[in-house]
């Protein structure tokens, strides 16, 4: 019997396949890193905390409000409130909605084969029935308009998806949070073993959705649907938000006349992984909305890194989303080895050829990504330009 | 009253300068700032008690000195030297404050800057020849050491075309005003004499020839003081190698001097010349507004560019003055005082760049607005300044310029044309200048530019704030100038009109 050694891989990024086929993350190891990637996932867990919540009520009780005004209040609508989210002491929930949309509009999984099915078109006609009860001009609108109230509970089936997997990525975020406190989690790796095991066992979890409509359920995706956590909703997500993403403002302007947009969704390289945290701070742009959030529930070991950086807290928001990038490509490095045909340490020659032929795929597409930025040290001493 | 603003600085100059060294710098840093807040808030008073219904001089002092050569402390303020006292008791805060903390030798630094602050309120206030022209050369000295020993790498060769340059004006306004009292028999230097009389101008006058050779005298003089264009050369490298709080004196306040000396003494000592010589001034604001500009244009350097275009910017005053009908005349008072107040700013900007960044070349900087890691805020306040400087309507520089050209387009029609030329190219090169180093993608070389602290922006932030103010309330200054304006104009015969028209 002849030994077969898989030759090394020819791809442009083949050090990151020598990387993730040796177990290790798509995050170099060091203890700064650590400390980045663990400090600032447990503020991103109590923004998706709030951010989940916000996604389900407005899925469940804002169900087809067609003025949805106080839909960032969770029902709680007061004066002092009212007064501080117009002073914007709040939580940007526009973050969330912008990485709903782009869910549903990237699609891709049961979820977005599921709303697109007869099934799902009965179910949506009963409850918007239901709703329209009595009211005669949204009937009339509704039958002058077929497809725009189903196309509201699609969105609406899109809100709740989002939030039930943050909900479970939040919790995760936290318990890893806790764990590296009690000093049982130390390294990067440990990091991504920590999310791969989440990530395991919430896979099969269902994804359901019902609403109330005077005092009736009415299911919009029912349990018989069989959408699970880990196929129909999270890999979808990482596919649109870290992947793919929308083009938005920052400090370039993309003009899709010009051809500066792909023609093809599938083409779009926009997302977390790809973008530029240099223009965070800029208004109203969606990664500045998250990072902002973000900067209010820093651990006190993070912020002490930012802290002692050149600008102190002048570039907070910067700073927050470069680790934030190199967080999520731990929580890649989980999900490529999570989705992977064999496990990374398999002997069997076949089964190693199947695993590279995997990892190339993915590598195609970290082309133009931060892969080779999030492997470089981040610099945080001040730097001037270079004289004349 | 007069005497305090120029002798409380003075004095606080020579105690610091005699300051043990064991003082630390702090200290004199606070004195300085404390002083520099005195003499502004009391020209700030002066300017409450300005009777500004008449175009006579006010708060006169008047002290015999050397009788035997006319020489006599005689000090008084009008409307045309009051704004500009107050701009250089502002600005001289302003820069002290700019000044960096941990500065070399502090003490002779503050002494300077206070030193410059006296002799120029000193030369605005004066009312003697002998007197102004020794104020002249008081701040020539201070300034020359502040170029010198604060400046960059080149300051050597820049002090020294300085002084060289200043030094001759100073020689040749010296020769003049001494030609002066001699050809005219004056009894003494006095501009205006104890009883209120015009020493000067009090008998006949002087004939047409006398008085033209006499303004040359005057016009070399302060024409590189200005400067104008070709005298300008000594300016930019000036500007370059200065520090910053330098620059906004110097750009602010010192060229002043050389325009307020043209009015006073050119316009106002020799009016029939004047008249004669006037469409040819207006001629030459022309080349030093196009030139200027011209050369701002093709400049890398942030601090060349804003330096050309104060030599375009003082041309619009040469023109004005030429003219010399009540509104550009009211024009040259409010384009001095917002030129200096626009050029503080725009320095003190480029300044706060220049230390932050560590380049003022417009190849090498990019993406300074940067919200989190570039200069966001100095980056609008520039925008302010380089807004009013190109006379965006709102702020100080749209009313002196509309101003000036609305007084100068009727008597010369083709060369206020020209010059309003001018202020297109300000658009044109200023334009350049903060897209190149602002807007686009901060470099990749530059990951983290140090802190920009409040500190670091109140400067800029009070004189954007008086701009703005200005811009859509200039009655105040307009109220305080008004009468002298007219009354400066008032000497010169109708002749300039004529001329005008003929030359056409």
């Amino acid at each position: 019997m002849t030994s077969t050694v898989l030759k090394p891989s020819s791809h442009p990024l083949s050090a990151y396949i020598d990387i993730l086929e040796s177990g290790k993350a798509l995050l170099p190891e060091s203890t700064e890193n650590v400390v980045e990637v663990v400090g600032v996932l447990k503020s991103y867990a109590i923004v998706l905390d709030a951010y989940s919540r916000n996604l389900n009520y407005i899925a469940e009780e804002q169900f087809l409000v067609l003025f949805p005004f106080f839909k960032y209040f969770n029902g709680e609508v007061t004066a002092p409130k009212l007064m501080r989210y117009l002073w914007h002491d709040r939580i940007n929930f526009e973050y969330a909605e912008y990485c709903m949309r782009t869910m549903l509009w990237h699609g891709g999984g049961g979820l977005d084969s599921y709303v697109d099915s007869p099934e799902f078109s009965s179910l949506a006609e009963k409850a918007i029935a239901a709703k329209l009860k009595g009211n005669f001009l949204m009937q009339g609108l509704h039958k002058a308009f077929p497809e725009f109230l189903p196309e509201q509970v699609r969105m609406l089936a899109y809100y709740t998806g989002l939030g039930q997997f943050w909900r479970i990525m939040s919790d995760l975020f936290i318990d890893l949070s806790d764990r590296y406190e009690a000093g049982t989690i130390k390294s990067i790796a440990e990091i991504v073993d920590f999310v791969l095991a989440g990530l395991v066992s919430a896979a099969a979890l269902p994804i359901t959705y019902s609403v109330k409509i005077r005092g009736e359920v009415y299911d919009i995706l029912p349990a018989s649907a069989n959408l699970t956590f880990l196929p129909d909703v999270a890999v979808p997500y990482v596919e649109a938000v870290f992947f793919r993403g929308t083009a938005f403002f920052g400090t370039v302007s993309y003009n899709a006349q010009a051809h500066q947009i792909p023609e093809e969704q599938k083409e779009f390289s926009y997302g977390a992984l790809f973008a530029d945290p240099l223009p965070i701070g800029g208004a109203g742009i969606p990664p500045t909305q998250l990072m902002q959030d973000m900067r209010h529930f820093l651990p006190d070991y993070l912020h002490e890194v930012y802290r002692t950086s050149c600008r102190g807290e002048d570039d907070l928001r910067v700073q927050i989303c470069q680790s934030f990038q190199k967080s999520m490509f731990c929580v890649t490095t989980a999900t490529i080895f999570g989705l992977a045909p064999h496990p990374m340490n398999t002997s069997d020659p076949e089964e190693k050829k199947a695993n590279r032929a995997y990892l190339e795929g993915w590598m195609d597409r970290f082309g133009t990504s931060r892969l080779d930025w999030a492997n470089q040290p981040t610099i945080r001493a001040c730097q001037l330009f270079p004289e004349r | 009253m007069l005497s305090a603003l120029i002798w409380i600085p003075m004095f606080a100059a020579a105690l610091i300068g005699f300051w043990p060294s064991a003082v630390s710098s702090k200290i004199v840093r606070n004195f300085a700032i404390a002083i520099a807040s005195v003499t502004f808030i009391l020209s700030v008073i002066v300017a409450a008690q300005f009777d500004a219904s008449t175009s006579q001089l006010q708060f006169s002092e008047f002290i015999p000195w050397i009788d035997d050569l006319g020489f006599n402390y005689n000090l008084g303020v009008d409307g045309l030297s009051l704004p500009l006292v107050i701009l250089n008791t502002l600005l001289t805060g302003v820069a002290i404050y700019a000044t960096d903390e941990a500065i070399r030798r502090p003490r002779l630094y503050y002494s300077l800057m206070l030193l410059i602050t006296g002799g120029v309120t000193g030369a605005f206030l004066s009312q003697n020849l002998l007197l102004f022209f020794l104020f002249f050369e008081v701040e020539l000295i201070p300034l020359y050491l502040l170029i010198a020993i604060w400046g960059g790498e080149r300051r050597g060769y820049a002090a020294t075309k300085f002084l060289i340059y200043t030094a001759f004006s100073g020689i040749v306004l010296l020769a003049t005003f001494l030609g002066v009292v001699w050809v005219s028999g004056a009894s003494s230097f006095d501009m205006v004499g104890a009883a209120g009389e015009s020493h000067l101008q009090g008998g006949s006058p002087l004939p047409l020839v006398r008085q033209i050779v006499l303004l040359a005298g005057i016009l070399l003089a302060f024409g590189i003081k200005i400067p104008l264009v070709p005298f300008h050369t000594w300016l930019p490298d000036a500007h370059v190698e200065a520090s910053t709080p330098v620059s906004v004196l110097l750009a602010g306040v010192l060229l002043k001097l050389g325009t307020y000396g043209m009015l006073r003494f050119g316009l106002g000592l020799f009016p029939d010349a004047w008249a004669v010589a006037a469409p040819w001034l207006a001629s030459w604001a022309v080349v030093s507004v196009l030139y200027g500009a011209s050369c701002a244009i093709a400049q890398k350097d942030m601090k060349k560019i804003v330096a050309y275009s104060s030599i375009a910017h003082m041309g619009y005053i040469l023109l004005a003055s030429a003219a010399a009908t009540p509104i550009s005349m009211m024009g040259t008072v409010l384009q001095m005082v917002s030129h200096g107040l626009i050029s503080g700013l725009l320095f003190l900007s480029v300044g706060i760049v220049y230390k932050k960044s560590g380049s003022r070349n417009i190849d090498v900087l990019k993406g300074l607005f940067n919200p989190d890691r570039g200069l966001p805020v100095i980056g609008s306040l520039m925008i302010v300044g380089v807004m009013a400087s190109a006379g965006i309507p709102g702020l100080s520089g749209f009313i002196a310029e509309f101003l000036i050209f609305r007084g100068s387009l009727p008597v010369f029609p083709v060369q206020t044309l020209l010059c309003m030329i001018g202020t297109g190219l300000t658009s044109i090169y200023f334009l350049i200048m903060v897209n190149r180093a602002f807007f686009g993608r901060l470099s990749d070389l530059v990951v983290n530019l140090p802190q920009v602290r409040w500190g670091d922006r109140i400067p800029s932030l009070v004189l954007a704030v008086i701009i703005a103010v200005m811009g859509v309330q200039p009655a105040v200054l307009v109220a305080l100038s008004e009468k002298t304006a007219i009354g400066l104009v008032s000497a010169v015969p109708p002749q300039v009109q004529q001329l005008a028209q003929n030359l056409e």
